[in-house]
């Protein structure tokens, strides 16, 4: 298919339909609209329903219902909205539903700003909701990536029963870049969904299907939880996905995600002209982390720190801590939203870090 | 003193804000020249991001009242009004994408009725390359719509057809079908091919050898780049 010059979010759009989602429902929200809009132009053309709720909240809970009823269902805002569907988020988690949520972040905390950030980093990945869960947290970083991402997100959220969050800065959303919509190759083998409340009759052979996150018993309760804790242990162990670029043998290595790795990568040609190896490692899923990757690569002998750059003031750094446990040092260089490091503004900080281990 | 108001209207991201600062940066230095920023539907990625640029070449810019801040407030400022009084020669209007870009222009109405024809070029520009936009059906659509909503007659059409830095004369000789039809259909005449100016060389080189119809690529309008459209450019200027 030829391509098309497409902003981040019309790609995110467009791939979600293409992965089979026929339902959204959502509220706007600046950096994002143009999902919903899309959205809007779209759906009622492939018999799909577009539905613009009176709130983030009265959103989420339609995703809830919609996945319930089995439909591959999404929604999508930024920042403060997704806060207001953070009841709704561990409702479905603990109702072990499937959907998709994009969270196109905007400066924090508060109403924030309408610039990038990735301040929402803790909210997706620690949680966010109350409860025993987690998300799925993927994060691209191109147009392509985001739009690529779409088919697998859809997947994981059913393979798992899990809402999966798209997590991006708004830069992602907002700019525009040539993508090409691949057919999916390797499409993965989905379960049929049993659970789903389509409509019972006596005459089903099979049990009534509730959707429920309400467990009277502890008995009950430690059941589900259990459940839970062995279904993230097995996304932990299958579904981390992580680019390396240039960490064998690099003397520094940077670890930053979306929008802000791309810069790292800049960061790093400049870095090469200046006699220095430095890697990159770019978390795609930011839950599950890739601590296995980050703790490999500290430990190879050739390294003498990481840096970890955010466009927040240190959340992902935490996590890559806890991945290197103390080995090696782990400085941090992160604006709080708004604004961006520069390519040399990380390549002067590698060399500052440089001149005080040599 | 002639004035000349140039607007581009069209679909999101066809690339009228490159297209607005193309024509402000030719005319700066040779005429008095406004630049009005009258998008109010991008938060990033505006003409109003190049103020240093064009206020160093002496082009006025004229921007919404919240502009490259963090209030998200669709408000137009009055001076607006005085493009049409003051003593400016160019004046490029670069108006926000789609019928929900063009609701700006509306209220301006009084003001461009008073204006010759002949100084008025009403341009739409058209990108097949866009999502929404990649059928003479869809671009028809999208013209009428926006034409009610803007409440200005459309002047001539623009062959912008384009996948940002990845642009090849290929896009151009697709964008000329498109555009060749929605000129048939609508009688609006094709006033400009646009791009830059490798790609359009190569473009008219193949429209010359098969004989394509020249009603159907107007003037050739090469551009520079301003607005950033690839990464690198992206780092080197920023949001």
């Amino acid at each position: 298919m030829a391509k098309k010059l497409m902003k981040g979010c019309e790609a995110i759009a467009e791939a979600a339909i293409r992965a089979g989602c026929k339902f959204f429902f959502g509220y706007p929200i600046t950096p994002q609209n143009d999902i919903p809009e899309h959205m809007a132009a779209r759906l009622p053309q492939i018999g799909g329903c577009f539905l613009q709720a009176e709130s983030e909240v009265a959103a989420i809970n339609m995703v809830y219902g919609a996945a319930g009823a089995g439909a591959r269902v999404m929604t999508s805002s930024s920042s403060c909205g997704i806060s207001l569907k953070m009841e709704g988020i561990t409702f479905i988690a603990g109702a072990e539903l499937p959907c998709v949520i994009v969270n196109m972040m905007r400066g924090g905390p508060g109403l924030g700003s309408i610039q990038a950030s990735q301040g929402d980093y803790f909210q997706a990945t620690k949680g966010g909701g109350h409860g025993d869960y987690h998300m799925i947290v993927l994060a691209p970083a191109s147009v392509q990536e985001a739009s690529d991402i779409m088919q697998r997100a859809f997947d994981l959220a059913d393979i798992y029963r899990t809402p999966v969050m798209l997590l991006a800065d708004g830069i992602i959303g907002q700019m525009m870049e040539p993508v090409e919509f691949h057919e999916q190759e390797s499409k993965r083998e989905l379960p049929e969904k049993l659970w789903a409340t389509t409509g019972w009759t006596p005459d089903s052979c099979r049990k009534r299907a509730v959707v429920n996150s309400l467990y009277i018993t502890n008995e009950e309760l430690d059941t589900l939880n259990q459940r839970l804790q062995s279904r993230y242990r097995e996304i932990q162990k299958n579904e981390v996905t992580v680019e390396e670029y240039n960490t064998e043998n690099a003397e520094f290595i940077l670890c930053a995600y979306g929008t802000i790795a791309r810069i790292c990568k800049s960061a790093i040609t400049l870095l090469a002209g200046e006699g220095v190896k430095a890697g990159l490692i770019r978390p795609i899923t930011l839950w599950p982390f890739p601590s296995d990757t980050v703790k490999k690569a500290a430990e190879q002998e050739s390294v003498k720190a990481l840096l970890t750059v955010e466009i927040s003031s240190g959340q992902m750094l935490e996590d890559v801590r806890l991945a290197v446990n103390g080995r090696k040092e782990t400085a941090f260089l992160g604006r709080p939203g708004s604004y961006l490091p520069s390519a040399e503004e990380i390549a002067q900080t590698v060399l500052r870090m440089r001149r005080m281990h040599s | 003193m002639t004035k000349k108001i140039y607007v581009f209207i069209g679909n999101y991201g066809s690339g009228k804000t490159e297209l607005s600062l193309n024509i402000a940066m030719q005319s700066a230095g040779v005429c008095k020249t406004v630049l009005v920023d009258l998008d109010i539907i991008n938060p990033y990625f505006r003409s109003s991001e190049r103020r240093d640029m064009l206020e160093g070449m002496g082009v006025k810019l004229i921007s919404p009242n919240f502009a490259m801040t963090n209030v998200d407030v669709p408000s137009l400022p009055p001076e607006v009004h005085s493009v049409f009084t003051g003593a400016y020669e160019t004046v490029v209007f670069d108006v926000g994408g789609d019928a929900a870009g063009a609701v700006a222009l509306g209220q301006y109405k009084r003001y461009f009725d008073n204006v010759p024809k002949t100084n008025l070029e009403v341009l739409f520009v058209i990108n097949p390359r866009r999502p929404l936009s990649e059928t003479p059906e869809m671009a028809l659509d999208l013209l009428e719509n926006i034409k009610s909503k803007s409440r200005l007659d459309i002047t001539g059409l623009v062959n912008n057809s384009n996948l940002s830095m990845e642009t090849s004369a290929d896009d151009l000789l697709d964008g000329f079908e498109m555009v060749k039809s929605v000129s048939n259909k609508t009688m609006i005449p094709v006033s400009y091919t646009a791009g830059r100016q490798d790609v359009l060389n190569e473009f008219l080189k193949i429209a010359e050898e098969k004989g394509l119809d020249r009603n159907y690529i107007g003037k050739p309008f090469p551009i520079r780049t301003y607005m950033h459209r690839d990464w690198d450019s992206f780092l080197a200027h920023g949001i």
